[in-house]
């Protein structure tokens, strides 16, 4: 019947209002337990002077050093380069890393994998539920802490360490690769593996012949992403005495050089910015 | 004799898929550079002496165990009490201000990225939105726009890139150690991503509701508001939740610069050597992060079983 039933109706109470209340209260209440309308007044009086030269140094980023280096030192475009390549191969390896352990455990946390869609209660299908359930707990486990909570961590129990701040990077990324590649593998079409089962097919043989193959690109576009986040977290890892562009950056704001600071910031907004559009260009070829 | 018939058909519609030569070109270019990653190192990185690191996380296993137990055999009870007062002293008042932090930082940044997204909209922000306009529009009137669009977009991308750390630290040095400098900082990292994915959501809107709204002489303003806001209600929340378990994350770390949260204490027992204080702030906040991942899940479900009902 034609009437205006479908209608989203605007009252008051409707559940869209309701939510953005609800969320702009919780942010209301979660501000005052944090002081924060006393503190804006403390904002007001900052140094303005630091933050005025912080913003003017943005349109005129250093060519080459402010302040004296020694003789010798590679020219500053060439630091941020190399800055840059390390960033690089710290995400790179991080990554793969990353995919070596999000793959496998990805698979273990599907229920197609497992078949868990049948209803049975024999002891195989229990244990088979037994086995995703350890790997979802897995997954969040290893996605649960952060990437520069797991380098302290291995900092202070290994000492400084790439290879250890590459697991460091490597661990929850792989954490989240699993959780998500799981996802897509689960919404990934079912008729194909419907067809499969009907004809015969064992449970492996099917999920490796029809699910991953169709979800492949979703899986391809979402690892691009990862890369664009490992890059910052790469950077990032600079902080903590890695040779990235972090440790660069916390250099020249502690000496105050903020022309510096500003052609590594721009170094490092260059290198997303290549990252970004290369894997637009790859997301839209697969996912279109 | 069909299965050669079988075998045919496959093979021709093999040779028909299609096939993007740049994907080739990308995924080979992906191979080769892992590969040449491993490789520089291998050549470049500090040997893993296994001796001596083996040694280091037997002291670092041992420095585990709260110094108050150390000395005695170790008992679960009074491991328990530890923790018990560790959380009532400190722990308890940090994750509470870390979750604090989260979620005004992300309320903040839906707003302020609700706003960017419209100004975003290459098809809101041109010349003429939606319908061609009655007279012929100047050169420099349809430059402007577009700049506009594109401006907002250079300036999404640029919060986009710089990771939440970096503007957390120079928020710290420059603003003071207040709580303001860690939301300012993750704020400014999720306009840029909330911004981003809302000017895509509101380009690939069917154009014929705001082209009606056009013809009957809405301003951009009006079209935003009535139209493009309203029925990407839904996917906003559902980036909003997850940009929530992102910030969540983050801002358990972000305390590691200096003040509030979770990251400071953690960063305050590194720097102390109290190993077993950083263990326990450290499983705090992957609780924190649990909960919130497991928060944010429920909500999203609830959301996408909220517009397939609609749909029906």
């Amino acid at each position: 019947m034609l009437d205006s039933s479908h209608i989203a109706r605007g009252r008051v109470l409707d559940g869209r209002w309701l939510s953005l209340g609800a969320a702009l209260i919780a942010a209301t209440l979660a501000a005052w337990h944090l002081d924060l309308f006393a503190t804006l007044a403390q904002l007001v009086d900052l140094d303005l002077g630091l933050l005025a030269r912080f913003f003017a140094a943005a349109i005129s980023p250093a060519l080459s050093y402010e302040g004296a280096v020694p003789a010798g030192t590679p020219p500053l475009l060439f630091k941020a380069l190399e800055a840059a390549r390390q960033t690089l191969i710290f995400a790179l390896t991080g990554l793969s890393l990353a995919l070596v352990i999000g793959v496998p455990l990805g698979i273990a946390c599907t229920r197609s994998f497992w078949n868990l869609a049948q209803r049975s209660n024999s002891a195989r299908h229990r244990l088979r539920r037994g086995a995703w359930f350890c790997a979802r707990t897995v997954a969040a486990l290893l996605r649960s802490v952060h990437e520069l909570l797991f380098a302290i961590l291995f900092l202070a129990a290994l000492g400084m360490s790439e290879l250890a701040a590459v697991i460091a990077i490597a661990l929850p990324y792989g954490g989240i690769l699993a959780k998500v590649f799981a996802e897509l593998l689960d919404e990934a079409p079912d008729g194909p593996s419907h067809a499969l089962a009907a004809s015969g097919a064992g449970r492996t043989t099917n999920f490796f012949a029809t699910r991953l193959p169709a979800a492949l690109p979703n899986l391809c576009a979402y690892a691009f992403y990862r890369f664009e986040c490992a890059l910052r977290s790469a950077a990032v890892l600079g902080f903590f005495g890695l040779p990235t562009l972090g440790f660069f950056l916390a250099q020249a704001f502690e000496n105050l050089h903020l022309r510096e600071l500003w052609t590594y910031l721009y170094t490092l907004l260059l290198l997303v910015w290549l990252i970004e559009m290369w894997s637009g260009a790859i997301r839209r070829r697969l996912v279109a | 004799m069909s299965t050669v018939h079988d075998f045919e058909i496959l093979s021709r519609l093999r040779r028909e898929r299609s096939r993007s030569k740049f994907l080739r070109a990308s995924l080979a270019a992906v191979a080769a550079l892992i590969a040449l990653a491993w490789i520089l190192a291998a050549c470049e990185w500090r040997s893993f002496d296994f001796a001596s690191r083996t040694s280091k996380v037997m002291r670092f296993a041992q420095e585990l165990v709260p110094y108050a137990l150390r000395e005695r055999a170790f008992s679960w009870s009074e491991y328990g009490a530890w923790i018990a007062d560790r959380w009532q002293t400190s722990a308890a008042a940090a994750t509470v201000n870390t979750l604090a932090i989260a979620f005004t930082a992300i309320v903040i940044a839906a707003l302020f990225g609700a706003f960017a997204s419209t100004a975003a909209t290459r098809s809101l922000m041109t010349a003429e939105p939606y319908l061609p306009a009655a007279h012929p529009t100047s050169r420099w009137l349809r430059w402007g726009w577009s700049a506009v669009a594109n401006l907002t977009r250079l300036l999404l991308l640029f919060l986009r890139a710089i990771p939440e750390y970096v503007f957390a630290f120079l928020a710290v040095a420059m603003l003071g150690p207040l709580a303001w400098a860690l939301i300012l900082a993750l704020a400014l990292h999720n306009v840029g991503i909330l911004g981003r994915l809302g000017a895509e959501m509101f380009e690939d809107q069917p154009r014929s509701t705001p082209r009606a709204l056009r013809a009957a002489g809405a301003s951009r303003a009006h079209i935003a508001a009535a139209v493009l806001l309203p029925t990407s209600f839904t996917r906003f929340w559902l980036f909003f939740f997850y940009r929530f378990e992102t910030c969540i994350r983050e801002a358990t770390v972000l305390g590691m610069v200096g003040v509030v949260s979770l990251g400071y204490g953690i960063a305050n027992a590194r720097a102390r050597l109290f190993y077993d204080e950083m263990i326990f702030l450290i499983a705090c906040s992957a609780l924190l992060v649990l909960c919130g991942d497991l928060a944010s899940t429920w909500m999203r479900e609830r959301l996408r079983a909220a517009s397939r009902e609609s749909l029906r």
